[in-house]
């Protein structure tokens, strides 16, 4: 059984992704890691432990490898993945509370994606209060989203993560004599980052050799000393590998400082808080960048659907 | 090391060679297939999640098993039950295990239409019976080496299933595959979950639970005496008394315990094994069900009813049929048997003889055995249809006080609704017991202030250790006695996403518009679904 694997983007759907997306690749990454966030922010409000929202987190890059973007709200994705992971998981959430949580989430309360140094924005809840019909039309968007998931990932839910081998590698390396926890944090910490990296480290790399870049990476940051020998292929893991995930993931932080940076300049005009494709398409025509086919274009197409439509009646009723 | 790899052309490959022709193919995220990838070749029959098609892949041209997953629950979204069944198929590999090869979907024939939604199917290889229905077949009579070779096989099956902790909760004839080649392989893992417990070890029985489940799994005559009376923390070996009751039906040529409501399984059980004692089944006074147990004592007729099949036989069935399932034999263990290794020698797969093909839709022309089949678990499998079947319209409820988890998902019997008594209650005469308290009862409707929830009961894995999540507790207001709605709830009553549904239903009752579920509406369904069905039938016909 192969619990310990994940399956692996393949150097062609990357390049697709990077190159042919509708998006050009640093509005990608942005709402990349925007939604990334958006979901560990969910996982905390609906008390799902990490191991829940870190697979969630991977799912949903799984899904952004195959599916564009654009195709749906950002936030929305974000909740189906999280509903779907719950769904699998012990600990299952209903709609309604997905549907509270990212009512808050998304609306201008949400010190989400609030610079740490400005005053907090005011708490209005009547902002962020969740009308019935407001819930019956988020319930639907979410199943129809959770379907075609489901479809698009080919219903491979299963995400192995690195988190429990990291400790296990740690302890295999008796804690490179430092303090337990404090190692130990540290390289969860390093995972837990990686899952944000628009880099998709999760989707090039087994959890196997995740874990144990965590914990080069974290074994550098307390000061441990490193076994002299290649201790990583020990645990299946060659050196080229580990170099470009210790760089993946120690690059992380400061590309993270970066987006913000780039989410406030988006965010320009619209208020704060999660991104929308209403940011990204407004921006991308700031920038005289339009996405879809144009808008009369479209018009004639529909056109076209229609008198197929009506084509098709007559010849039913004919027959 | 299974017997079948043993049997495959080519010597010894290396690992890697072995590595490559097994690794995922390229497109791993490409998603499901189409339905028009197949050509649809008919129905075989129905199983937990609906009908079962023959299909021809187009790509392949392999002969291919569509199972349809029918959407019943619009609230929840994709049933729980069938993403659990995907996940653990596309986790598993042995040759003893269906493979689950694909999933096909089918978009509705015009995409203005709304109101269809797609349905989704399970692509698995075709075989060419289930072992129920090819002991149905007259004209098929299994030899001791051919009775040995499945048996082989379904416990090389089961141990590999139990080494990677998985309870498949649904061992029965019907769920045994058999193909042409004799492979056997073991289907249906709708009522499957993950086991939390120690994997078993040689020579050491089932071991100890580790935690409860629902005791609420495995189709009534496959039911090892610790479910019957309850027993929640259970373990692997509930699949092993399946074993030993398919054994015997191998051996016999139909079902040995086929028990006619819980109470009166019980008893032919201990007609069979004898009554419990204190040796033979440690600690069964003090589980819940056999508190009111007062059984007549007896030996138990085991060997005289199987002494013509040979000491080997009745020692291994012996073995399965334990009654105390800490002793209870493993599939390690069960696979070193002297059965196994005393002439007449088990058969080589594919030195078994073919049979002509037999389904559960072939049977089902012969009235024959299955208007007696018990009602599978509601999670649980052989399909028939919404109308017709012997227990159509069982129903449980007016006694569901007893037991408020039980109650509501097994006929007590399956005669109808005027003899809705459970058979050990009208044995005794005893009175319905008051409701239990209701699990997760919390007395105030949280859920429905929207904000501050309170914080759940130990989050990762402490508090609630007596919920079994393979039904998700979300709505943990709503109690746990679900029987009340039952009797209406005839056409889907194999379907534990129906317990969910319920939950939510009277959640939502609680909270927003009441909605009753009358039995016209029900009704109503039932009509939707045979139109769909027709639908469908037509559209294959084309």
């Amino acid at each position: 059984m192969s619990h310990m694997a994940n399956p692996l983007a393949t150097p062609d759907q990357l390049f697709q992704r990077r190159s042919f997306g509708s998006l050009p690749i640093e509005f990608q990454d942005t709402v990349f890691f925007a939604t990334q966030c958006l979901t560990q922010a969910a996982g905390l409000l609906l008390q799902l432990p990490q191991s829940v929202t870190a697979q969630a987190n991977v799912l949903l890059a799984r899904y952004w490898l195959v599916e564009s973007m654009m195709s749906h709200e950002f936030g929305d994705v974000s909740a189906a993945i999280v509903y779907l992971t719950a769904k699998l998981s012990p600990h299952p959430r209903s709609p309604r509370d997905l549907a509270n949580v990212y009512a808050y989430l998304l609306s201008p309360s949400t010190s989400l994606f609030h610079p740490p140094t400005a005053p907090p924005p005011p708490n209005n809840p009547s902002i962020y209060y969740l009308s019935e019909p407001a819930y019956q039309t988020f319930h639907t968007r979410l199943l129809a989203l959770e379907a075609h998931i489901l479809y698009t990932l080919s219903f491979n839910t299963h995400v192995a993560l690195p988190h429990p081998l990291a400790i296990t590698y740690l302890q295999a390396l008796e804690f490179l004599g430092t303090q337990k926890e404090k190692i130990g944090k540290r390289a969860v910490a390093y995972l837990n980052t990686a899952l944000l990296s628009p880099q998709m480290l999760y989707l090039t790399s087994q959890p196997n050799a995740l874990a144990v870049a965590a914990v080069y990476n974290a074994a550098r940051d307390v000061g441990a000393k490193m076994p002299e020998c290649e201790w990583w292929e020990v645990f299946d893991v060659d050196r080229e590998e580990l170099g470009f995930l210790v760089v993946g993931m120690r690059s992380v932080e400061g590309w993270g400082a970066k987006i913000r940076g780039d989410l406030k300049g988006m965010m320009m005009g619209v208020g704060r808080g999660m991104v929308t494709r209403g940011h990204v398409e407004g921006e991308l025509g700031r920038r005289g960048v339009k996405v879809g086919n144009g808008a009369d274009v479209v018009d004639a197409e529909e056109e076209v659907a229609r008198r197929m439509d009506e084509k098709m009646a007559e010849m039913e009723a004919g027959v | 090391m299974s017997i079948l790899e043993s049997n495959e052309a080519g010597a010894a490959t290396s690992p890697r060679s072995f590595a490559i022709a097994h690794q995922r193919p390229r497109n791993s995220f490409v998603g499901c297939s189409r339905i028009t990838d197949y050509e649809v070749l008919g129905k075989l029959g129905e199983g937990t999640f609906g009908e079962v098609h023959r299909a021809r892949s187009k790509k392949t041209g392999a002969l291919v098993a569509l199972k349809k997953i029918i959407m019943h629950n619009e609230k929840d979204g994709f049933p729980i039950t069938a993403l659990r069944e995907i996940k653990l198929l596309k986790l598993l590999s042995h040759n003893n295990i269906l493979r689950l090869e694909d999933m096909a979907v089918e978009h509705p024939a015009r995409s203005t239409d709304k109101r269809k939604k797609p349905i989704m199917y399970m692509v698995t290889p075709y075989m060419d019976h289930d072992l129920s229905g090819l002991l149905d077949n007259p004209s098929v009579h299994f030899t001791e080496p051919q009775i040995k070779c499945y048996m082989l096989q379904l416990l090389e099956g089961l141990r590999y299933l139990h080494e990677n902790k998985i309870l498949h909760r649904d061992m029965k004839a019907a769920n045994l595959l058999i193909n042409n080649k004799g492979i056997l392989q073991i289907a249906d893992f709708g009522l499957a979950r993950h086991y939390e417990g120690e994997v078993p070890k040689a020579g050491r029985g089932g071991g100890d639970g580790r935690r409860d489940y629902t005791s609420l799994v495995v189709t009534r005559w496959y039911r090892p005496p610790e479910l019957l009376m309850h027993l929640k923390r259970y373990t692997t070996a509930i699949d092993m008394w399946g074993v030993g009751c398919v054994f015997g039906e191998m051996l016999v040529g139909k079902p040995i315990l086929a028990g006619e409501s819980d109470g009166h399984q019980l008893e032919i059980i201990f007609d069979l094994c004898g009554t419990p004692t204190d040796e033979n089944m440690p600690g069964w006074r003090s589980l819940p069900g056999a508190e009111a147990l007062q059984p007549r004592p007896r030996q138990g007729n085991l060997s005289q009813r199987f002494r013509e099949y040979g000491s080997g036989a009745v020692s291994l069935l012996r073995e399965l049929l334990k009654l105390d399932w800490r002793g209870r034999v493993n599939a390690i263990d069960a696979l070193q048997h002297p059965y196994f290794r005393t002439a007449p020698f088990p058969a080589k797969p594919h030195d078994l003889p073919s049979f002509e093909e037999s389904h559960e839709l072939d049977r089902r022309k012969f009235h024959d055995r299955r208007a007696a089949l018990p009602p599978a678990p509601k999670g649980g499998t052989v399909g028939r249809g919404p109308q017709d079947g012997p227990n159509a319209s069982f129903s449980s409820d007016g006694f569901s006080s007893r037991n408020g988890a039980n109650g509501g998902r097994y006929p007590r019997n399956s005669r109808g609704p005027e003899e809705r008594v459970p058979a050990w209650h009208r044995d005794r005469g005893l009175p319905p017991r008051p409701p239990p308290p209701a699990e997760g009862d919390h007395p105030d409707g949280y859920r429905d202030r929207g904000g501050g929830r309170p914080p759940r009961g130990g989050g990762g894995g402490g508090g609630r250790q007596d919920v079994d999540t393979y039904i998700p507790s979300y709505d943990r207001d709503a109690p746990r006695r679900d029987d009340r709605r039952r009797r209406d709830d005839r056409d889907d009553r194999r379907h534990d996403w129906d317990r969910r549904r319920e939950f939510d239903d009277r959640a939502r009752n609680s909270r927003t518009r009441s909605r009753s579920r009358s039995p016209v509406r029900d009704r109503d369904r039932d009509r939707d679904r045979d139109r769909d069905r027709d639908r469908e039938r037509d559209l294959y016909r084309r």
